[in-house]
């Protein structure tokens, strides 16, 4: 009896399935090899999941739902033509600025090029930044950018100044724009009217 | 003598500038009416202007006024906009169609870019 073993209990059998179970594992073949050239990246560098490791923390929330810093990228001029390169001020202040309109304007507020404001709306830059001057003269007041209730909206500006005079972008929103966005607007602004 | 390459540039760009909105502009020696570069030229308004501007400079020197500056505008029936700029010796007449070209870019861009290209050109012609 104790030669006879029934087939589960076979040394042999067993020895042949823990060999089996222990082996190196092999090198991949070309189908693995092209199946994992296939699958996405992110997919190859993925851990296995061992059951013996406790629980992953819980899923973080997409991507889309956190809060993602509002980059906006410099504006950079393909022209150097002074009428195109307004046009890209527009343009780029209106895709990348909260406002529904926007304008360039002189100094004694002649309107340079507008979007979405009248140029009577326009021509109170003039005084606007007439009166600027004496509260400029203040020592430690800048007041090159600001914002100004219209009754409806508000018209937030930037003011740059060149050899040629003074030269103001504005725009007219629900809101005021941020300290960030005024920045973003006189430094566009000084890429443009420079080489005007 | 000056240079009227320089002064074709000047024309160019400001075509460039003004576009469409740009009828017509000459650039004529005052004491002589000679038109050095323009486009779309007009003799006529040459004479004229030379004659308006002479006038002008008279008036406001017999009223004790101020001399004329860098330019004086007139508005015209049409929407058209004459503008003569005072170059000096030079004198320049732009002709404007409001509809296509807007004040602002006339006054702060266009005009002050012809200044400093004839000015550069007069300074080439010292040299």
């Amino acid at each position: 009896m104790t030669d006879r073993y029934v087939s589960w209990t076979d040394p042999n059998s067993l020895a042949l399935l823990l060999a089996r179970a222990t082996a190196p594992r092999r090198s991949p073949t070309a189908f693995t090899r092209a199946a994992r050239a296939a699958r996405p990246a992110a997919k190859i560098s993925t851990p296995p999941v061992r059951i013996s490791q406790p629980p992953p923390p819980a899923a973080r929330p997409p991507a889309s739902i956190a809060p993602t810093p509002n980059v906006v990228p410099a504006l950079e001029h393909v022209s150097d033509n002074p009428s195109d390169m307004l046009d890209a001020l527009l343009a780029w202040t209106l895709d990348h600025q909260k406002c529904a309109g926007a304008f360039v304007a002189d100094d004694n507020g002649l309107t340079l090029a507008a979007h979405g404001i009248s140029e009577a709306h326009v021509s109170l830059v003039g005084p606007l930044l007439s009166a600027l001057l004496a509260v400029r003269s203040i020592p430690g007041i800048d007041a090159t950018s600001g914002a100004l209730w219209l009754g409806t909206n508000m018209m937030s500006w930037v003011e740059a100044r060149t050899a040629r005079g003074g030269f103001c972008l504005g725009t007219v929103g629900a809101e005021a724009l941020s300290t960030t966005a005024l920045s973003q607007l006189k430094q566009a602004l000084e890429v443009t009217v420079r080489d005007l | 003598m000056i240079d009227t390459k320089f002064l074709d540039q000047a024309v160019q760009d400001l075509r460039s500038v003004l576009r469409d909105g740009l009828v017509a502009t000459d650039i004529w020696d005052r004491n002589d009416g000679l038109s050095l570069a323009g486009f779309n030229q007009q003799p006529v308004a040459v004479a004229l202007f030379t004659r308006i501007t002479t006038e002008l400079q008279s008036s406001l020197a017999d009223s004790n006024f101020p001399p004329l500056a860098r330019y004086y505008l007139l508005d015209m029936e049409g929407n058209h906009t004459v503008a003569v700029i005072n170059h000096g010796a030079l004198l320049q007449g732009l002709l404007v169609d409001n509809k296509r070209a807007n004040l602002g870019i006339l006054i702060s861009v266009a005009i002050p870019r012809m200044l400093e290209a004839v000015a550069k050109a007069q300074a080439a012609a010292v040299r």
